[in-house]
């Protein structure tokens, strides 16, 4: 019975779901809506279970003093003090929670997001290594590409910015397109199979 | 780094110190009576209809960080409740003098947001007056009723359905209302009272959320003004058919216009017109003030404009034997020569008030220059949707260029882009023929779009100022011969290149006039507008919404019961004649105590006319005796009403008149303006079909709509989307696919599935990890639940966590999303329990960080980094993070495998990771690690169903190549 009342509910919801796809009628689309706000009543309820999961396992950290448990408290008392400064404050621009949004995590970000910088130059120095025919041709390739898009590549030839674009829209895109194609494909036997019951190892266990 | 006691706690003393760092200027500040605002002023809104007062106020300099300006209204100065605010933006300040804010029109009075008890405003002291927005609370707010005039806008199924019978006794008597609760209403709104006193105040509120002393509370006034004056009026005289034709630019505030009023002029009376408009304004100024003069100018034309409609724009009045007549209006005017006139147009508010427009000549013209209306137009329910629109349509399709670019340094190569406008009757456009003429007339190239994407390549002999195209268009068995568009493009020394000019159709440019689609339903008396069209455009949708509400004035309440108090009448529809509303009521008992209150009135009036002798008060009363005679035959001979009147259980006799409101508010007839907006239109008739449509209603509920389904067209749902025909077939197709080859594999037939390089390597990096003593790092993707990405990265996890489980192998499950940690820890659990080693899970092995994409990514590396991961494993959706959590992997040395669908970001994880399982390797590659008939043949299904998607487009490239566009266009565009 525990796996097959899910299964029940996956199943009929699912193929549900698919007839409402073809189905534009008012009584279709009134059942979606009523659904979609069923989901958006149930979504913040899980919030509870994501805080639970954090204090578990950094709270289990601490009373252990497992090596660096002084990182969990820091968590917790972030996440303690940023709850409370909301509650307490409210979060309109001015309090202490947008402080600490605008102030502290947002720098934060961004200065994860900067590192991206260092790390792409890093993986195109490893892509563009010619160590192989294949990479020869990807290192040629993306010279063109970069020289394209600047105004460098039309001075040196009016052809680089052509043949960049050339790439771009022609060999680029159609390898794209498969992959998008394949991915289409492999979404709806997924979900296919999740729908008859085929997959169900997202449910717990294998089968 | 290794944390101490000693680091932990400067580490936190340092966050409280930046905290405590948080700017609070204001706090500093010393006198706070400097921070309230000066030349506070509430003025009445110029032409409106005495609902509107604009506050206007001197802003507090930038150095005082003010973030926003509190408004609070009330009707004496002890009370002040919460109205509204300014928001400041605190760097930049405010740059004017004079800050403005505009109370007018209705705005939100109570709903179920607000709070449920008064409460005082924050950081007021005990004498203040202010308190927070009206609360639920009808002690509080019932009595609030009497001072707005409240709009309550209540779903139609809410007022028919949930209401409760309330009698109230007044001064004439009992009288009955529907009562409602307040989650009853869509909303309730409030709007001033023309002529009432009001009370404002204003305070400012600091970056530190200080609110600062208020402003003295100031008194304003809305005033009941004349309606505003319109801008342009234009006139014509179209002499071969008596008609002159009229057509203004519409206003922009309309709440209370009532009448559209149309007048005749001599020019000899111009002085005496201006005379008597001026004395109007005195008389709108003063009150006390009498008017002697008379108005010169002669009504010609009047119709009713109902609020909140756009109303129609043009109008067409014929002159007959030299006279304009109209009974109706009691309208006879004897027009002589037309030059000698001028037209005046005029709007009239409920409050009497009447503004005129400037006067206007007549153009004189012929009919030969108004627009041609000879289009074939229809007007049809939209296919495929859930019965919310109606399209009309008209004319053959139309081609146009939209743009071009040099596409070489010579300027002798271009790319135009064009586009269609087509309609459901002409959309199977087989070809569009390009002639390209240089400046001398040459023809440079002839194009066959067969494939219409919108774009062609044009090869010029020499760069050219100038370059006209011929186009013209086969659809629908039309050759398009009769239909020949040309367009140039024209070198623009701006913006260096050739931009289209003017569209000419057979030699008349298209876009001088526009389309104007007006409808009208069975609960209207005047028509609205629907939507407008360019000249070239072929069809407009109509949206005919599902949802209907009633709006009801609210002004008592029943604060025993919680109840706000409507009246219980309410309109069916209007009558044929769409001038007198069928009026009936929420409960049946009342409609026979209106009809014996008509009948005791009418017996009154009579004998009233019998016992007078004065002429005027004679045919005074005679007309409220047809008027209340007319409602009584209404009430006992409208067909609806009288079948209202069998019903014996009430809800049944709600749920007819329900039906009975829903067809007379959804279906609409149509018709079309054609017109340069300059009073040269054509108009056409009201579409009529004689193919009537089935329609799903009882004999009863129908049998009053006599049009209905003949100009009256009422929009049905669809049970199928035609367009993705296509898209079931090939469900169907892969559906059978999969179920064959399960049954293919379960008979025990050798399936041969690719080797996946990725996938083949899970066992020896999990290997790995378990040699080397160090856990293993699964990450299922950023997405949540509703990814299939991230679906099948939780299929492969259940796989690695039982092979990692078997190998007494630690794996740590960081998650973004807090609906996929229950299932990830579920199925980290599962697995164990199948390897047969439950006592290895540890239930905090899968651990929920944050929702924040980049703090995600820290701590999935400093998990990385302090557990010293062997092998990670990234199988889902991922973004921007992806490179930072794999690059970081790769620092530490780690295996790592990664799967995603997301195009953007698989170059990095092949850049990055050892084994990258690509876009619908990640889908396969459960099935690959099961082994199983029931995985293994849905896999083999996908490839099946890929070969004829390649072979699809093969076949329809090679199609495509000779001209056969038939294959392309079987198959929806998105």
């Amino acid at each position: 019975m525990k796996r097959q009342i899910p299964l029940i509910i996956i199943m009929t919801l699912g193929f549900m779901f698919v007839a409402h796809s073809f189905i534009p009628h008012k009584i279709s689309a009134d059942f979606f809506d009523w659904f979609q706000d069923w989901v958006k009543a149930i979504s913040p309820f899980a919030v509870s279970l994501g805080v639970i999961s954090l204090f578990m396992v950094n709270g289990t950290k601490i009373s252990r003093k497992v090596p660096n448990w002084q990182y969990s408290v820091i968590t917790l008392a972030g996440l303690v003090f940023t709850a409370l400064a909301g509650f307490i404050w409210g979060t309109q621009s001015g309090t202490p929670y947008m402080w600490l949004f605008e102030n502290v995590q947002m720098p934060m970000s961004a200065t994860m997001f900067a590192l991206l910088a260092f790390y792409i130059a890093s993986a195109a120095y490893k892509a563009f290594r010619a160590r192989s025919a294949q990479a020869t041709v990807l290192l040629l390739a993306a010279i063109i590409v970069m020289l394209g898009q600047v105004p460098l590549g039309a001075m040196i030839s009016k052809w680089i910015p052509e043949t960049s674009k050339w790439i771009l829209n022609v060999p680029n895109l159609a390898a794209k397109r498969a992959i998008m194609i394949g991915v289409g494909l492999g979404m709806t036997a997924t979900s296919l199979k999740i729908l008859l019951g085929i997959e169900r190892t997202y449910l717990g266990g294998g089968d | 780094m290794k944390l101490t006691y000693a680091k932990t706690g400067l580490l936190l003393f340092l966050m409280v110190f930046s905290f405590l760092l948080m700017p609070i200027p204001s706090h500093a500040a010393s006198d706070s009576s400097s921070y309230i605002v000066e030349n506070l002023k509430a003025e009445d809104i110029p032409d409106d209809d005495g609902g509107g007062l604009v506050l206007s106020w001197k802003p507090l300099p930038k150095e005082k960080r003010i973030i926003e300006y509190r408004i609070y209204r009330g009707v004496n100065k002890d009370t002040l409740f919460y109205h509204g605010k300014v928001d400041v933006n605190v760097k930049t300040g405010v740059s004017g003098d004079v800050m403005y804010y505009y109370d007018s029109g209705y705005n939100n009075f109570v709903d179920l947001q607000s709070p449920r008890k008064l409460k005082k405003e924050q950081q007021q002291s005990e004498d203040s007056p202010l308190y927070g927005s009206y609360p639920r609370d009808l002690k509080v707010t019932g009595p609030q009723l009497a001072n707005y005039q409240i709009l309550g806008v209540i779903p139609e199924k809410d007022f028919l359905f949930k209401n409760t019978k309330i009698e109230v006794e007044e001064e004439d008597g009992s009288v009955v209302y529907a009562g409602l609760k307040l989650r009853h209403f869509s909303g309730l709104y409030k709007k001033l009272i023309p002529g009432k006193e009001y009370f404002y105040t204003v305070f400012a509120v600091t970056e530190s959320r200080s609110y600062m002393p208020y402003a003295e509370p100031i008194i304003g006034v809305p005033i009941d003004n004349s309606p505003e004056k319109i801008q342009n009026l234009y006139s014509a005289y179209v002499e071969d058919q008596s008609i002159m034709k009229f057509e203004w630019v519409r206003s922009l505030f309309t709440s209370d216009q009532t009448n559209h009023s149309l007048y005749l002029l001599k020019k000899s009376d111009l002085t005496a017109f201006n005379n008597y408009i001026d004395e109007q304004k005195k008389a709108e100024i003063d009150p006390e003030f009498t008017t002697t003069l008379e108005n010169p100018a002669q009504l010609i034309f009047q119709r009713y404009c109902g609020y909140p409609y756009t109303p129609n724009n043009t109008v067409e009045v014929e002159i007959v034997n030299g006279k304009i007549i109209n009974d109706e209006k009691h309208i006879n005017v004897e027009v002589g020569a037309i030059e000698s006139y001028l037209a005046v147009f005029s709007l009239q508010d409920r409050a009497g008030y009447e503004t005129f427009s400037e006067v206007s000549s007549f153009d004189i013209c012929n009919s030969a220059i108004l627009p041609d209306l000879s289009d074939v137009w229809n007007v049809a329910d939209r296919l495929n949707d859930k019965g919310d629109y109606n399209v009309v349509q008209w004319g053959k399709p139309t081609v146009f260029l939209t743009n071009s670019t040099f596409l070489n340094e010579d300027k002798t190569r271009i790319l135009v882009n064009y586009d269609v406008y087509k309609n459901t009757k002409y959309d199977k456009i087989k070809n569009i023929f390009f002639n390209v003429f240089d400046m001398a007339g040459n023809k440079i190239s002839t194009i066959n779009e067969f494939y219409q994407d919108s774009k062609l390549k044009v090869n010029l002999n020499e760069p050219s100022q100038s370059v006209k195209f011929e186009m013209r268009i086969v659809a629908n068995g039309s050759t398009g011969e009769d239909q020949i568009f040309t367009q140039s493009l024209v070198f623009n020394d701006e913006i260096k290149s050739l931009q289209p000019g003017k569209l000419f159709l057979n030699g008349k440019e298209v876009n001088k006039y526009s389309y104007s689609v007006y409808k009208n339903n069975y609960s209207n008396e005047e028509w609205r507008l629907s939507k407008k069209a360019l000249g070239s455009q072929r069809e407009i949708f109509d949206n005919v919404t599902y949802r209907s509400y009633i709006y009801k004035g609210v002004s008592k309440f029943d604060a025993k019961k919680g109840l706000f108090l409507v009246s219980s009448s309410f309109s069916a529809r209007l009558d044929d004649e769409l001038k007198n509303p069928i009026m009936t009521d929420l409960y049946p008992q009342e409609v026979t105590k209106t009809l014996d209150q008509y009948k005791e009135e009418l017996a009154n009036l009579i004998t009233m006319r019998d016992t007078t002798d004065s002429e005027a008060e004679i045919a005074g009363l005679n007309a409220n005796i047809d008027a209340y005679q007319s409602q009584i035959d209404l009430n006992e001979n409208n067909s609806i009403l009288k079948k209202a009147a069998e019903f014996k259980n009430k809800r049944a006799r709600i749920k007819f008149l329900e039906k009975v409101k829903t067809i007379a508010s959804r279906s609409f007839k149509y018709k079309i303006v054609k017109s340069d907006g300059k009073a040269h239109f054509s108009s056409s008739d009201v579409y009529r079909t004689e193919k009537v449509k089935k329609l799903p209603f009882s004999k009863a509920a129908r049998k009053s709509f006599t049009t209905l389904g003949i100009d009256h067209f009422y929009p049905m749902p669809n049970w199928f989307q035609a367009d993705k025909f296509p898209a079931l077939i090939a469900t169907f197709i892969f559906g059978f696919m999969v179920f064959f080859m399960i049954k293919q594999a379960k008979k025990g037939k050798e399936l041969y599935i690719r080797p996946i390089a990725g996938i083949d390597e899970i066992d020896n990096a999990i290997g790995r990890a378990t040699e080397m003593g160090r856990p293993i790092l699964f990450v299922p993707g950023l997405s949540g639940i509703s990814d299939v990405a991230t679906l099948a990265g939780l299929s492969i996890l259940g796989r690695v966590a039982k092979k990692a489980a078997e190998y007494d192998t630690r794996i740590l499950v960081p998650v973004r999303d807090y609906i996929v940690l229950p299932i990830a820890q579920e199925v980290v659990k599962e697995a164990h329990y199948e390897a047969g080693r439950p006592d290895s899970h540890d239930k905090n092995s899968v651990f929920f960080i944050t929702t924040s994409q980049f703090a995600f990514v820290a701590g999935v590396n400093g998990v990385m980094i302090r557990e010293k991961t062997a092998t990670n494993f990234y199988m889902g959706m991922f973004w921007a993070e992806a490179l930072i959590m794999t690059e970081t992997g790769n620092t530490t040395g780690a295996i790592q495998i990664s799967g995603t669908d997301a195009v953007t970001q698989i170059p990095f994880f092949i850049t990055t990771c050892d084994y990258t399982l690509i876009g619908e390797e990640l889908y396969a590659a459960s099935a690959y690690l099961a082994r199983e008939p029931l995985q293994l043949g849905t896999l083999k299904a996908v490839d099946y169903t890929k070969f004829l998607i390649i072979s699809f487009v093969i076949i329809g490239t090679l199609l495509s190549t000779v001209h056969a566009t038939f294959l392309i266009n079987a198959f929806p565009e998105k």
